[in-house]
C-alpha cells in the first residue's frame, strides 16, 4: 500500500484478522516472543511501514530488544538502548507517541539518527505500549523514504499494540498468581508430609509424635538434608523408615 | 470491585483485625456480608489443607464433615472453581450431598454457599456462608460475595508471599495444625497397613463414614493407639484390646 492509498476493506479484513491471532495467543500456551514477533510481523504487512521493532522494559526497569523484522533493526533498537537516545526511549519515557517524518532534516537524537538513515529509514514512529498508567515498551514503526506515517495508520498500530500489552499483562499476572500459588501449595504440601512422617516414624518405632519429630530432624541433620525434603522423601517412599530408625540406633551407639 | 464495595469490606476487616490480634477474619466476612456464619478454608489440590478460621463451631463441624467425606459445596466449588448456591437444603441437596445436608439440617443451617477463592486461575481456597433460613443471597450480598473472596485470596498469597520458602505463614499455620492429628494418623495407618498415606487417609475417610463418627475422633484414637484400622475392607476396624 502506498501513502496515498485509503485503507479499504481488504486491509479491515485483514486488520480484523491480525486483532484476532494476537487475542489467540492467550487461548493456548502463551509465549511472549511469540505475540511480539506476531506484532512486528503484522504492523509491516498492514501499514505503509518498512520494518518495526520493539522494546520492553524488565523487572529491573531496564529496556530490552524483545522483537524485531529483521535483524537490522534488532540492531537499531539496541543502539538506542546503549547510546540512551532514540525515539523509543522518549516514546517509553513520556507514554506517548513520538514521530519524526525525516530525520535527515533534524531531530533530538543526533546517533540514532545517523544510524538509521546509514540503514535506509528516513522516518519513524514509535508507539507506546501502554495499559493504563503504565508503559511497558514501545513499538517502533521505520519507514524508507523521508514522510510521516497515515494517521490511520498510526491508529491501527496504537491498537495492535494495546491488544499485545494486554496480553502480555495478562500473562505476567496469571504467571505470577501461579507462582505464589505455587509457593502456598509447595507449603501445604510440605507441612503436611512432616506431619504423616511423624506417624510414620511413630507407628514403626513405638514412640510419640515429639520423639518421632526429633528422629525425623536428626536423621535430616546428620545426612545434611533439609526436614521438609526428609518428610516427604520418607512418605513418598523414597527413602526407607528402617534407613532412618538405623540411623538412631547409631546415633545412640556412639553417644552412650 | 468498587469503590463503595472495598471500602466497605477493608472497614469490616480492619474493624476485626484492631479487636484482635489473631484477625477474625470469618467474622469479618460474616459481619460485611450480613450472613449467619462464615468459614474460610485454605486447600491445596489433593493435598488437603484446612480451615483457617469458623465464626463458630456449628460451621466448624459442616467444614469438618466436608473434609471427612471428600464432598460437599465447598469440595465443589474449589473443584470447580465457580460459586456454588445451595439456598435450599432440600431432596435435589440431599442427594447431591447427603450427608452434608443430614448434618447441616440437624445444626440449623438453612442454606450454604460456597465462593473459590481465585485469582488468576490460581485456586488458594473457599470461603463459605450459613445462613439459617433457606432462600438466595441477594444480588449485593452476590457481588460482595465475590469481592471478599478476591481480597481473601490476595490476603491469602501475599501473607505465604512473606513466609520463608517451603514453610508456611504463621497467618495460614492453623490450616494445617487443627488437621495435624489427622495427618499423623495416616502416616500411622500407611505403616501399619503397608499402603501409601493418601490411600491410609482413604481408609480413615472409610472408616469415619462407616461409623458415624468424625474422622477428627477417628484420627485421635488412632494417635492415642486406642484404634487400628484392619487390613479387611474399609469399614472394618479392630479395637484395640489390653
Amino acid at each position: 500500500m502506498t501513502e496515498h492509498e485509503h485503507p479499504g476493506p481488504d486491509r479491515q479484513a485483514r486488520a480484523a484478522h491480525a486483532f484476532v491471532e494476537i487475542v489467540d495467543t492467550l487461548v493456548d500456551r502463551f509465549d511472549v516472543i511469540d505475540v511480539l514477533t506476531l506484532l512486528a510481523s503484522r504492523c509491516v504487512e498492514l501499514l505503509d511501514t518498512s520494518a518495526a521493532g520493539i522494546l520492553l522494559v524488565d523487572d529491573d526497569g531496564n529496556l530490552r530488544v524483545m522483537g524485531a523484522s529483521t535483524e537490522q533493526i534488532g540492531l537499531l533498537e539496541l543502539f538506542q538502548i546503549q547510546n540512551e537516545q532514540g525515539p523509543c526511549l522518549d516514546c517509553f519515557r513520556n507514554g506517548v507517541v513520538v514521530t519524526n517524518a525525516d530525520l535527515a532534516a533534524g531531530s533530538p537524537w543526533p546517533l540514532f539518527a545517523e544510524q538509521s538513515i546509514a540503514a535506509g529509514f528516513l522516518s519513524v514512529c514509535a508507539v507506546p505500549m501502554r495499559f493504563r498508567d503504565l508503559t511497558i515498551g514501545c513499538l517502533n514503526l521505520f519507514v524508507g523514504p523521508p514522510r510521516a506515517l497515515l494517521a490511520a495508520d498510526v491508529t491501527l498500530a496504537r491498537a495492535l499494540a494495546d491488544v499485545a500489552t494486554i496480553a502480555i499483562m495478562q500473562d505476567q499476572a496469571t504467571r505470577a498468581a501461579a507462582i505464589r500459588e505455587g509457593r502456598l501449595q509447595s507449603a501445604l504440601v510440605s507441612r503436611i508430609a512432616i506431619e504423616q512422617a511423624k506417624g510414620m516414624i511413630a507407628e514403626h518405632s513405638r514412640v510419640d509424635m515429639e520423639e518421632a519429630f526429633t528422629r525425623l530432624r536428626n536423621f535430616a541433620r546428620s545426612n545434611n538434608r533439609g526436614l521438609t525434603d526428609t518428610a516427604r522423601a520418607l512418605v513418598a517412599g523414597r527413602i526407607s523408615i528402617d534407613l532412618i530408625v538405623a540411623t538412631r540406633l547409631a546415633h545412640e551407639r556412639r553417644t552412650h | 470491585m468498587s469503590a463503595a464495595q472495598s471500602i466497605r469490606i477493608a472497614v469490616a476487616f480492619a474493624r476485626e483485625i484492631s479487636r484482635s490480634p489473631e484477625a477474625h477474619l470469618c467474622r469479618a466476612c460474616a459481619d460485611v456480608l450480613v450472613v449467619a456464619g462464615a468459614g474460610i478454608t485454605i486447600m491445596g489440590g489433593t493435598a488437603g489443607g484446612g480451615p483457617v478460621c469458623v465464626s463458630n463451631q456449628r460451621m466448624a463441624a459442616l467444614e469438618d464433615l466436608q473434609f471427612t467425606l471428600g464432598q460437599g459445596p465447598c469440595q465443589d466449588a474449589f473443584v470447580t472453581g465457580a460459586p456454588v448456591h445451595a439456598s435450599r437444603l432440600d431432596v435435589a441437596a440431599s442427594e447431591r450431598w447427603p450427608s452434608f445436608v443430614d448434618l447441616a439440617h440437624a445444626t440449623g443451617v438453612g442454606a450454604v454457599f460456597a465462593y473459590p477463592m481465585t485469582s488468576h486461575g490460581a485456586k488458594v481456597g473457599v470461603l463459605t456462608l450459613y445462613q439459617e433460613d433457606q432462600g438466595d443471597l441477594s444480588q449485593a450480598q452476590h457481588e460482595d460475595s465475590l469481592a471478599v473472596a478476591e481480597v481473601l485470596t490476595e490476603t491469602v498469597l501475599s501473607l505465604q508471599a512473606e513466609a520463608t520458602s517451603g514453610t508456611l505463614a504463621s497467618g495460614l499455620e492453623d490450616a494445617v495444625a487443627y488437621r495435624a492429628e489427622i495427618y499423623q494418623a495416616s502416616g500411622m495407618v500407611s505403616v501399619q497397613l503397608h499402603i501409601p498415606v493418601d490411600e491410609a487417609l482413604l481408609r480413615m475417610r472409610a472408616h469415619a463414614f462407616a461409623s458415624d463418627r468424625p474422622i477428627s475422633v477417628i484420627a485421635s484414637d488412632i494417635v492415642a493407639r486406642r484404634l487400628r484400622l484392619g487390613e479387611d475392607p474399609p469399614g472394618v476396624a479392630r479395637p484395640v484390646r489390653g
